[in-house]
């Protein structure tokens, strides 16, 4: 009988074990890449996107794309890069403060991507013409009015449309990662000429998303204050199936759209007083992977440039990494609204925002991430802890307990249930009872998720070392035991991605078993069994996940087993201070 | 049972097989919480039921003495 339960409970360890790699193939694919590119040799033309009107965002005309035409070199503190000067396409950013490894040598992080090369990612402006007049395309070779665009040398880019028209694109750049475009056209004709200033990202390929439902990848924007989150897929799926591949849009004043990653941005936002029309679509296209995602701003409204006079337009453009306390800093001084909503804090905000604020404090008090994570844990406990002590106030009795415990144990011999009501009762009677309830558990969820969560996303962690040999919280436990730690010199992942589960995965299935000891075991024996394989199962699942959670939920045990313990103690100690009643 | 009931009863097995393990049982009743809300669930019907599952969950804090609270049999109500 035990031998039969046993091998059930194997296997049923291992069919969720198989079940869930499937799952995580499916929703955790391994780390994924930083879009990195290179010089490109084989210039290919882009396609017709999304959309068609003449110069419309969605339509860069059909031939062009050049990729080694001439570039405006671009040097700021944060960020240097190159400006196409062909289309005049921001494809090239490479941020100065972030490696793609933790290798001191390893190549800075480019969160562009140039077009013919395999990760085309990019910004574009432009103008539409509604009266038929010639205005900008891909295949427009703009001229530079200086060699490199820098925080004190704004740059204007200019183009002579030969019909009396002068487009100019009056480019600044700052200290952090923002670009100001100003959209100038310049009227020499007779008449008044009508144009509607557009922006748009787009991303010619599919990265592999490390996305799961706790970290949003892909297309996103603020509309009418409202965070739109489109996932590659879901852009995909609605463009093919509605006309011109359009998948979302809406209309309202200002906002900002474009698209990032766990941690890079890439977004765009217009004048905040006017009227945008925004746009994500989806089209096929020769370059990258065939699949063009795109989210766009066009005006509502065309604006008219005076016969002799001139109009302009001004969008922020953002290329960087989401540091929450710069895209603050935007969102304030040029009243982009919910910017810091492009880290994905969830429908949690307000609980997650708090949190990352006192992580962040934390880290920057102690200097080590992994710290301000045991810190702010402790805090958290610390918050709970009266809830969870409240119960045994009126103590000492727990020992007197004792004997009528077991006493209950011989009258109820092999009634389970029988035994669990009486023993209910008698805490209820005696005025103790050793649980602390569902009501304060389940307040406690959403702050332990987003807790969670918080560490899962903040790039804070990026590339942040623990002690010993974590020397990046943000990726799984480099160690394996099935290689014994590295002293047979075999991947084991070569047969299985499950056959990796480093040190601190296993100390957290340990702390995790320690917990469960000392908590009361339900009588279900299906339940039971769940409660006894759930190390196991947490072991392989978190041998996966960032370094720094798995810590995380190590430590949050270890802090329960010790609550239970003191409270315990407090319970048994040999001064009850509180004299028994009646 | 209505389907609805039927998911439902589904849903907190579900957390008692998945979720509970992890948080760990901490239930200051007899029966606990989630067999409370599946008994109910059959007795009463996915609205009341639910709403008897609500109840008891917010009456299991550490103010409350706990103790034997068996779902109320259909009459009673």
């Amino acid at each position: 009988m035990d031998s039969k339960r046993l091998i059930l409970a194997l296997a049923l360890s291992f069919g969720i074990l198989a079940i869930f790699t499937v799952l995580q193939e499916k929703f955790f694919p391994h780390p994924a890449h930083n879009p990195t590119q290179t010089a490109q040799t084989t210039p290919q033309s882009t396609a017709t996107k999304p959309q068609s009107a003449t110069g419309a965002p969605g339509s860069a005309s059909t031939q062009a794309a050049v990729a080694n035409g001439p570039r405006l070199a671009v040097d700021a503190p944060m960020l240097k890069g190159s400006i196409e000067l062909t289309g005049a396409v921001f494809d090239d950013v490479v941020l100065k403060d972030y490696h793609e490894t933790v290798a001191k040598n390893s190549p800075l992080v480019q969160i562009m991507g140039r077009r013919g090369g395999t990760t085309p990612s990019y910004v574009q402006f432009g103008w539409t013409a509604p009266a038929g007049a010639k205005v900008p395309d891909d295949s427009t070779v703009w001229t530079p009015s200086a060699q490199e665009l820098t925080p004190k040398t704004p740059v204007t880019l200019s183009w002579d449309n030969g019909q009396g028209l002068i487009f100019q694109l009056i480019l600044k750049v700052d200290d952090k990662y923002m670009f100001t475009v100003t959209q100038n056209v310049v009227n020499k004709g007779a008449a008044p000429v009508q144009v509607y200033p557009w922006s748009r990202v787009v991303r010619d390929y599919k990265p592999k998303v490390e996305s799961s439902w706790v970290l949003f990848e892909g297309p996103l924007g603020v509309f009418n204050g409202t965070l739109k989150q489109e996932g590659y897929g879901a852009l995909k799926d609605k463009g093919e199936k509605s006309a011109g591949g359009v998948a979302y849009s809406s209309s309202g004043p200002g906002g900002w759209t474009g698209i990032t990653d766990k941690y890079w941005l890439a977004a765009v936002a217009p004048e905040q007083t006017a009227q945008m029309n925004a746009t994500m679509s989806y089209g096929k296209v020769i370059d990258g992977d065939g699949g063009a995602y795109q989210t766009s701003f066009i005006t509502d409204k065309a604006i008219t440039v005076p016969a002799g006079g001139q109009a302009a337009f001004t969008s922020h453009l953002f290329t960087g990494a989401k540091v929450v306390k710069i895209l603050d800093y935007y969102q304030r001084i040029y009243h982009i609204p919910n910017f810091y909503k492009a880290v994905d804090f969830g429908i949690l905000y307000f609980l997650t925002k708090p949190i990352f604020f006192a992580l962040d404090w934390l880290n920057t008090l102690t200097g080590n991430f992994g710290l301000a994570i045991m810190i702010f844990t402790v805090g958290v406990k610390l918050l709970f802890f009266p809830l969870a002590s409240y119960s045994y106030r009126s103590m000492g009795r727990m020992k007197a307990m004792q004997p009528k415990i077991a006493a209950l144990k011989e009258q109820y011999k092999g009634d389970n249930t029988k035994l669990q009501q009486a023993t209910m009762e008698l805490y209820k009677t005696e005025k103790i009872n050793p649980a602390s309830g569902c009501l304060p558990m389940l307040l406690q969820i959403p702050v332990f998720f987003s807790l969670y969560k918080v560490i899962f996303i903040t790039i804070e962690m990026r590339q942040a070392p623990f002690y010993g040999w974590i020397k990046d919280l943000s990726v799984p436990d480099p160690t394996n035991i099935f290689n014994l730690f590295g002293l047979i010199p075999y991947d084991p992942t070569m047969i299985s991605p499950l056959l990796h589960v480093g040190l601190l995965p296993i100390i957290m299935g340990f702390t995790m078993y320690l917990q469960q000891k000392l908590n009361p075991t339900p009588p279900d024996p299906a339940q039971q069994r769940m409660f006894q394989l759930m190390p196991i199962i947490f072991t392989f699942m978190l041998a996966r996940s960032p370094a720094g959670l798995v810590l995380y939920w190590a430590w949050n045990n270890i802090l329960s087993v010790g609550q239970q313990w003191l409270i315990m103690r407090r319970a048994m100690g040999p001064k009850p201070t509180v004299p028994a009643k009646g | 049972m209505s389907p609805a009931a039927l998911m439902l009863s589904g849903a907190v097995r579900a957390y008692e097989l998945t979720l509970r393990p992890v948080i760990g049982a901490n239930c200051r009743f007899h029966p606990s919480c989630s067999a409370y809300a599946r008994e109910a669930l059959v007795c009463h019907g996915a609205a009341r039921g639910s709403l008897l599952a609500a109840k008891r969950i917010l009456r299991c804090h550490p103010f409350n003495p706990g103790g034997y609270d068996p779902v109320p049999t259909p009459k009673d109500s």
